[in-house]
C-alpha cells in the first residue's frame, strides 16, 4: 500500500477525458481569478501551487499533503457548478502523484495529453499557468514547470510529433472547406482579439478568406489584428448585423456567458436567403448559443467539435508517441533524481555540521568544568560524544537518504528545517 | 459477344461499386488509381459492347444508360476530386448493365433495327439518354448534398463528412448537371421530331414514349426554372432534384407496367 500522505508533487484537475465542455466551461479560471484560489489552496496548506487552466484542463499542480488542500481544492471547483452530480465534483476529477505527476505535466506540455494529439498551443498556457502562478509556485513547481517547457520544446524538435495542422483552428478551416469547398474569397467575421481568434484568424486568412470585420469589446486590440489581416475593428455590438453577410463567423471572446445570441443574429441570419453560414466556436466557455443552430443552413461548431476533428487528421502522429514518451520518461527521471536529492546532500552536511558544533559547544563547556581529566581521558569524552552524536544522526539520516530514493526527500527536508530551524536553500 | 463483354463491364462495374463503398462498410479504403482504373476499364469495354449493339429496345437503352452514367461518374469525379459520385452511380449503372443483361441485348424488329442506323436516329439516342442520366447525376449530387448537409448540421465527422465532398461543390454538381441536362434532352427531343418528319413521313412512336418524354422534359425544365429563374439552391434545390428524378423514374415504371415488353425501352 503506497502511503500518500506526506508531502509530494500532486496534481488535481478535471480534462477533456474526464469531464465534457459544458462542465469544463464552469471550471475554467480567468488570469484573474489564478491567485485567488491558489491562495485559498495556500491556505489550505499547500507549500505551492500553479493553476493550469484551458479550454481542456483545470488542473492544480500542488506540493502539498494531500489533507485538507485536496478538500479545498474539490469545493472550490465544486463552487462553480450549478449543479453538483451525485458522486461530487471528484466524479469529474482525477489526482495523480509524486512521479507520476511529473510525468503527467511533460506529457502535457509535450501535447501527448492533449485532445488534439502533438498541439502546441499547450506550450504556451503552461507558460503562462506558470507565469501567472509563479509568486505561489515555490521551488519544486517552479522547476517542474521550467522543465516541463524543456520537455514540450525536445519532444517537439526531437520527434515529429508537432508536425502537420491539428489544432482546433486549422479543424476549422477544415469543416469550413466542407462546407464552402474553396475558401479563397470567402469572408470572415471574428468576434475577440485574444490569442485563440488570432491564431484561428490567421489560419483562415492563409487559406484565402477575406477576414472583413473584427470586432471585440476592447477596440485597440481588434484594431491591432485587422490591421495585420486587411480587416475593419468594430465593437461587439455593432458586429449583429454583419451575420447577414459573412460566410465564416470565428468566435473566440472571454466573456462568461454566450454573446452570440437567437436574439442578437436570429433574425439577421433568417435574412441570408438560405446561404450558408459557419459559425467556429473557439471559446470557453462557449459563446454561441446552441439555439442558433437550429436556424437553416447555419452550420455551427464549438470547441469539442473541431478537436474531434482534429483529432483524426491526427492520426498520423501516432506514430510518433513512443519516441515522444521516451523524452518525457527520460526528463521525468532526470527531474525525479534531483527532487529526490533535493538539497538532501547539502541538508544532511548542513543538519550534521549544525549537530557538531552543538556538540563541540557542549563538550568545551563540560571540559570547562572538568579541568581535572587526563589527556587521555578527555579524549574518551569527546569520542564518546561523537559516537552519541553519530547514534542520534544515523536513523534520520537513513530515512533522509531512504526518502529522497524514493523522490520524498522533499517533504521531510521542509519537516528537518522547520524542526531544526534551518533556512530553506536560496 | 456483346453478351460476354456486358459480363465483364458487369463484374468491373460491381467491382468498382464495391471498391467506392469498402470505406463506409469499415474495410481500408482502396487505392485512388484504382478506383479509377475499374469503372474506367469497364467503360471502355463497355463502349466497344454498345458500338456492336442496334440501339433499339429496352436493353441497349438501359446499356447506354449505365455507360453515360459511368462516364459523367469519372467526369465527375475529376471534377470533385473524390470519388463519392460512385456510391450512388456505380451501384446504379451495375443494376443498369445487370437490367440490361436480363432484357436481352437483342435488337427488335428488323425494320426499326434498319431505321436505327440513321444518324439521326442515333444522336437522338445518344442525347436523350446522356439528358437522362445527366439528370440521374443531378438526383445523385442532390443525394450527396442531403447527406453531406445531415451530417455536418449534426456535427458528425464520420465517413461521409471525410469521403463526401464540400456542400457547395455537390451544389455546383447539381446545377451543371441540371444546366447541361435541359438543353441536351431538349435537343434530344428536337432529333426525335425531326427523324420522324424527315425519315419516317411522321411520327410512329408509341404514345407512352410521348407522354414520358414530355414529361421528363418538363420536370428537367421545372428543376433548372427553379434553380435559375427562382434561385433555389443548396437544400431546397437538392429536394427539388430528388422529387422530380423520383417522379420520372415512377412515372417510367407505371407506363412500363402498362404496356410490359423489352421490343422498345417504352
Amino acid at each position: 500500500v503506497t502511503d500518500h500522505s506526506g508531502v509530494g508533487i500532486k496534481v488535481l484537475g478535471v480534462n477533456h477525458r474526464t469531464a465534457p465542455l459544458e462542465v469544463r466551461e464552469r471550471f475554467a479560471h480567468g488570469a484573474h481569478e489564478v491567485p485567488g484560489a491558489l491562495a485559498r489552496v495556500m491556505a489550505a496548506g499547500a507549500q505551492g501551487g500553479v493553476l493550469l487552466s484551458t479550454c481542456n484542463r483545470t488542473e492544480f499542480y500542488l506540493v502539498t499533503e494531500e489533507e485538507p488542500a485536496f478538500d479545498t481544492v474539490w469545493s472550490l471547483l465544486g463552487e462553480r457548478l450549478t449543479a453538483t452530480p451525485t458522486g461530487g465534483v471528484r466524479e469529474y476529477g482525477y489526482v495523480v502523484r509524486d512521479r507520476e505527476a511529473v510525468r503527467h505535466l511533460y506529457r502535457v506540455s509535450a501535447g501527448l495529453d492533449s485532445m488534439i494529439l502533438g498541439e502546441s498551443q499547450i506550450q504556451g498556457q503552461v507558460r503562462e499557468a506558470w507565469e501567472i502562478s509563479r509568486a505561489q509556485a515555490g521551488p519544486v513547481l517552479h522547476r517542474l514547470f521550467q522543465t516541463a517547457l524543456h520537455v514540450g520544446s525536445r519532444v517537439r524538435t526531437e520527434t515529429g510529433l508537432g508536425t502537420g495542422t491539428a489544432s482546433a483552428a486549422s479543424a476549422g478551416v477544415a469543416v469550413a472547406g466542407k462546407i464552402f469547398g474553396d475558401l479563397a474569397g470567402r469572408s470572415a467575421l471574428i468576434l475577440g482579439a485574444g490569442d485563440m481568434a488570432e491564431l484561428a484568424a490567421t489560419c483562415l486568412s492563409d487559406e484565402g478568406v477575406k477576414i472583413t470585420l473584427v470586432a471585440n469589446r476592447t477596440q485597440e486590440r481588434a484594431r491591432a489584428i485587422a490591421e495585420r489581416l486587411g480587416g475593419r475593428a468594430v465593437s461587439l455590438e455593432d458586429a449583429w448585423a454583419y451575420f447577414a453577410t459573412t460566410d465564416i463567423a470565428l468566435c473566440s471572446t472571454a466573456a462568461p456567458h454566450a454573446v452570440v445570441t437567437w436574439e442578437r443574429v436570429g433574425h439577421v441570419i433568417a435574412g441570408r436567403g438560405g446561404r450558408p453560414l459557419c459559425i467556429l466556436d473557439l471559446a470557453v466557455p462557449r459563446d454561441v448559443d446552441p439555439a442558433v443552430a437550429q436556424l437553416e443552413n447555419v452550420f455551427l461548431y464549438d470547441v469539442d467539435d473541431l478537436q474531434t476533428v482534429a483529432a483524426q487528421a491526427t492520426a498520423r502522429r501516432r506514430d510518433e508517441v513512443p519516441a515522444a514518451e521516451r523524452i518525457v520518461e527520460e526528463e521525468a527521471d532526470h527531474f525525479w533524481a534531483w527532487y529526490g536529492g533535493l538539497g538532501v546532500v547539502p541538508a544532511i552536511k548542513e543538519f550534521r555540521t549544525r549537530m557538531d558544533a552543538l556538540r563541540a559547544a557542549e563538550l568545551e563547556r563540560a571540559m570547562r568544568q572538568l579541568g581535572h581529566l587526563s589527556a587521555e581521558d578527555r579524549a574518551h569524552v569527546e569520542q564518546f560524544s561523537q559516537a552519541l552524536l553519530s547514534k542520534f544522526l544515523h536513523q534520520p539520516t537513513v530515512a533522509l537518504k531512504a526518502a529522497a530514493e524514493e523522490g520524498r526527500g522533499y517533504g521531510l527536508l521542509e519537516a528537518l528545517r522547520r524542526l531544526f530551524g534551518m533556512e530553506p536553500p536560496a | 459477344v456483346i453478351v460476354t463483354l456486358h459480363l465483364i463491364v458487369l463484374a468491373l462495374y460491381g467491382l468498382g461499386t464495391a471498391l467506392a463503398l469498402a470505406p463506409f462498410l469499415g474495410l481500408p479504403p482502396s487505392p485512388r488509381p484504382l478506383n479509377i482504373a475499374l469503372p474506367c476499364a469497364g467503360a471502355a469495354l463497355h463502349v466497344v459492347a454498345i458500338s456492336q449493339l442496334t440501339p433499339v429496345g429496352l436493353g441497349p437503352a438501359l446499356s447506354m444508360l449505365a455507360l453515360c452514367l459511368v462516364l459523367l461518374q469519372l467526369a465527375s469525379e475529376r471534377l470533385l476530386r473524390g470519388s463519392a459520385v460512385a456510391l450512388l452511380a456505380g451501384p446504379l449503372a451495375t443494376a443498369l448493365v445487370g437490367l440490361a443483361l436480363l432484357s436481352g441485348l437483342t435488337p427488335g424488329g428488323s425494320a426499326e433495327a434498319a431505321g436505327s442506323r440513321n444518324a439521326w436516329f442515333i444522336l437522338h439516342v445518344a442525347l436523350s439518354v446522356s439528358g437522362v442520366a445527366l439528370m440521374a447525376l443531378a438526383f445523385i449530387a442532390a443525394a450527396l448534398y442531403l447527406l453531406q448537409f445531415r451530417e455536418l448540421k449534426a456535427r458528425r465527422f464520420g465517413q461521409v463528412f471525410q469521403l463526401f465532398p464540400p456542400l457547395e461543390r455537390l451544389d455546383q454538381l447539381n446545377r451543371f448537371a441540371l444546366l447541361v441536362g435541359f438543353p441536351t434532352l431538349t435537343l434530344g427531343v428536337l432529333l426525335a421530331l425531326g427523324y420522324g418528319a424527315r425519315f419516317s413521313g411522321g411520327l410512329h412512336v408509341a404514345k407512352a414514349q410521348i407522354v414520358w418524354g414530355m414529361f421528363t422534359w418538363v420536370v428537367l425544365g421545372w428543376a433548372v426554372w427553379v434553380r435559375v429563374v427562382r434561385h433555389w439552391a443548396g437544400r431546397r434545390a437538392a429536394f427539388a432534384s430528388i422529387a422530380g428524378f423520383s417522379a420520372v423514374l415512377l412515372v417510367y415504371v407505371a407506363l412500363k407496367l402498362a404496356q410490359p415488353g423489352v421490343e422498345r425501352f417504352l
